[in-house]
């Protein structure tokens, strides 16, 4: 056998010399055995070479085997640095590429660089003076100097120090201007040295006032008092009119109302923030779907949910009531309401007045019961678009449309009350039935123009009643015609 | 004068007979006044709609021997009234937007028939802009159309002599017109104006195929569109539903009626297609 026949060795029989004539059947460990076997026994793990190549063809190298292994070793040395690495991953993902190109990090930078500054730069521990400081403390601290010049000006931190400018009346001021039934000299001077000291905090002005006086008494008497004074100061009303102090006047009692439905709404009952969730929601849902019948054209003031001070008593019946009108409110809504893109319109076309008619309904109706809508015009041969648009055609269409529609409600309304009645006779019976299923199928399409599917039903419903004591409710006798079973 | 019935309320189907309209009864309780007056002309009347059908679409023909790679068909677009009557009562003009491929592809036409003849190898959309004359409408209305030269896949090879006809219907609807527009056209064969209720005969005559001699050849292609179909159509669907509902119902208040007795769980599988 040539140097290329395929020879199997036999397995355990393997000898160097031999299997060194075969192409390898295993990997690569084969072939470095081989090498290893043939050189004088130091372990090489090389890279893929040609010695490779030849050992696998069974060609005769060209030089000695000990010059060669000492040679490749040399150069071959730096390139095995990654031990961690196996060679092939290694020969992967580029071998000697992986050294970063770019320096990273000079070393002679970490050597701390003599700074060549221009300018002479000094910590001194110096005293200051702060403006916002009414005493004469003296007080020091660390300050950067630059060229022996200490910075000037005002201590940085003086200019966060704000006040509020409350206003002092004269006597003469007082009798003219401030006077108020319920407000005596006394306590009105009282009141504004606390504004004064406390910088119009009110809630710490009402607990250091001497008599018993709500925050939005106290508020509203400084207010007014402040307004009162800045008026009769000015030489014109226009001057000030543009102060906030006059332009706004202090409602005491909206505070009042606010502060009151605030703690009313924070000290609510679990039950009932769930209630007014409740409300809320609905209240939602029903702005929502008459807004989708106007169309956004209406825009300008949008509607205002209701309070939530409002009592939250009525919310059972409400909830009651909407799967019941849900039915009927898209029919009626989409009737009669012609949504405002067409009313601002001068002139449009019928089928254009069509269309926007029918998104209004599918913006009340959800999409899901729209095209549930037209595979049933589908199914009874109705143009999804009519052919002749004239304006009968139109009204009759969307009237078929808002049928359709009611059907499709009623008969969900049915399914879930059928669903119901089984799910209450299923604690009566332990086996489940699978009736449930059945009748969903034929719900969707009332209409199905073919045949075939009903035959399908009928096999499976015998598979059902099949040794089942529920015979009379799968093939009723008197009602041939429902479900299509009894034909 | 074929004329569809229609009412102003939208709610009314074909067979409701009000009274005068309100329109109606406006012109005839007002006085006589000279037709000058500036209210009048800018007087809107609310609960009247003066609708006009109109079909536009294109026709085309391939040119058969005549026909090169960049000429192939040749094609008229147009807008007509949908009983081919003069629609130069309300359009001033129509604009057609070709493929910009075309040299000078915004088309004025000023005088009917509003039409444009071309010739090319390209399908693409037509723009079709009218405009009204400034008593009808301030507004221009826009419509689109695609052109279509070559057949339906299964119509066998194409010939010269039978075009590739492509027309839709629709309605021009002005909702509040002025009374100068009203009293202009109110008698006008292409407008659709509320009135009496006419007699039975009145929506068979839609069918009438109106031919003008005046007009060309083209309108020999031009389709009948008789909404008498589709109302049957509707009609029985309504009642095909409307029967479905009841018998829900019915099942319904049984169900809610009798909550715990063992009884037939019936679902809507009736067949209609034989029914």
């Amino acid at each position: 056998p040539g140097p290329l026949t395929t020879v199997f060795p036999n397995p355990g029989s393997v000898s160097p010399r031999e299997s060194s004539r075969h192409p390898p059947c295993r990997g690569r460990k084969t072939v470095r055995t081989l090498t290893l076997a043939r050189s004088t026994g130091v372990p090489v793990l090389l890279r893929p070479s040609s010695m490779d190549a030849k050992d696998i063809l069974g060609l005769q190298k060209t030089s000695f085997p000990s010059a060669q292994e000492k040679k490749p070793r040399a150069p071959k040395e730096p390139q095995r640095k990654p031990d961690g690495v196996s060679r092939e991953v290694y020969a992967l993902t580029g071998g000697v590429g992986m050294a970063p190109l770019m320096p990273t990090i000079e070393a002679s930078h970490l050597k701390r660089r003599p700074a060549v500054e221009k300018e002479k730069v000094a910590w001194q521990w110096l005293p200051f003076t702060s403006s916002a400081r009414t005493d004469n403390l003296q007080l020091y601290h660390w300050v950067r100097v630059v060229n022996n010049v200490p910075p000037t000006g005002d201590y940085d931190f003086a200019k966060y120090n704000t006040k509020v400018d409350v206003l002092k009346y004269t006597d003469e001021e007082y009798e003219k201007y401030l006077t108020e039934p319920t407000w005596s000299r006394e306590e009105t001077d009282q009141l504004f040295e606390l504004c004064q000291r406390f910088d119009l905090r009110f809630i710490v002005i009402a607990d250091r006032f001497p008599t018993a006086r709500s925050v939005e008494d106290l508020k509203s008497r400084y207010y007014s008092v402040t307004r009162a004074l800045l008026i009769a100061r000015a030489r014109s009303f226009d001057e000030v009119a543009g102060n906030p102090l006059v332009k706004e006047t202090f409602n005491a009692a909206h505070e009042t109302e606010r502060k009151r439905a605030l703690s009313a709404l924070f000290s609510q009952t679990k039950q009932q923030e769930r209630k007014d969730a409740e409300v809320l929601a609905e209240a939602k849902r029903i702005m929502e779907s008459r807004a989708a019948n106007k169309n956004v054209e209406e825009a300008g003031a949008p509607t205002s949910l209701p309070n939530a001070a409002v009592p939250a008593d009525g919310v059972s019946p409400l909830s009651n009531n909407l799967p019941s009108s849900a039915a009927t409110h898209p029919a009626a809504a989409a009737n009669t309401s012609i949504p405002d893109t067409l009313r601002m319109l001068k002139v449009y076309l019928r089928t254009h007045a069509l269309d926007q008619m029918v998104q209004a309904v599918t913006a009340s109706a959800g999409i899901r019961m729209i095209k549930r809508v037209d595979q049933t015009l589908q199914d009874l041969g109705v143009n999804l678009k009519p052919k002749v648009p004239t304006k009968a055609v139109c009204a009759e269409h969307l009237e078929l449309r808002n049928e359709i529609l009611t059907l499709l409600n009623i008969q969900k309304q049915l399914q879930n009350k059928e669903a119901e009645v089984l799910a209450n006779r299923e604690s009566s019976f332990t086996e489940a039935p699978t009736t449930p299923k059945r009748s969903n199928r034929d719900i969707d399409r009332p209409f199905v123009p073919d045949m075939a599917g009903f035959g399908e039903v009928r096999e499976q419903s015998n598979g059902i009643t099949r040794g089942r004591p529920l015979g009379d409710l799968m093939h009723p006798p008197r009602q041939p015609r429902a479900r299509g079973l009894g034909r | 004068a074929p004329i569809i019935l229609s009412d102003s309320p939208p709610a009314a189907a074909a067979g409701a007979e009000p009274a005068l309209t309100a329109a109606q009864k406006a012109l005839r309780s007002k006085p006589a006044r000279a037709p000058e007056d500036p209210d009048k002309k800018n007087k809107k009347l609310k609960d009247v709609e003066i609708s006009f059908p109109i079909v536009y679409g294109t026709i085309s023909f391939w040119l058969g021997k005549k026909a090169s790679e960049y000429n192939s068909h040749k094609w008229t677009v147009y807008i007509r009234s949908a009983t081919n009557e003069d629609l130069s009562v309300i359009v001033k003009r129509v604009v057609f937007q070709l493929h910009p491929s075309f040299t000078n592809p915004t088309r004025v036409v000023e005088q009917p028939p509003f039409e444009l003849s071309e010739s090319g190898w390209g399908e693409f959309e037509i723009a079709i802009t009218l405009y009204f004359h400034s008593d009808v409408c301030e507004k221009r209305l826009d419509l689109f159309h695609q052109l279509k030269l070559y057949p339906e896949e299964d119509a066998g090879p194409q010939s010269t002599k039978k075009p590739v006809v492509v027309e839709t219907y629709d309605e021009v609807v002005f909702p509040e017109p002025t009374e100068a527009f009203f009293l202009r056209v109110q008698n006008h064969p292409a407008a659709t104006v509320p009135r009496l209720p006419p007699g039975p005969m009145e929506l068979m005559s839609h069918d009438k195929k109106r031919f003008d001699t005046k007009d060309h050849s083209l309108s020999q292609w031009f389709s009948n569109f008789s909404e008498a179909d589709e109302l049957l159509k509707l009609a029985a669907a309504r009642q095909q539903v409307q029967a479905h509902i009841a018998k829900l119902r019915r099942q319904l208040s049984m169900i809610e009626g009798m909550p715990q007795q063992s009884r037939v769980i019936s679902g809507p599988g009736q067949q209609f297609g034989h029914g």
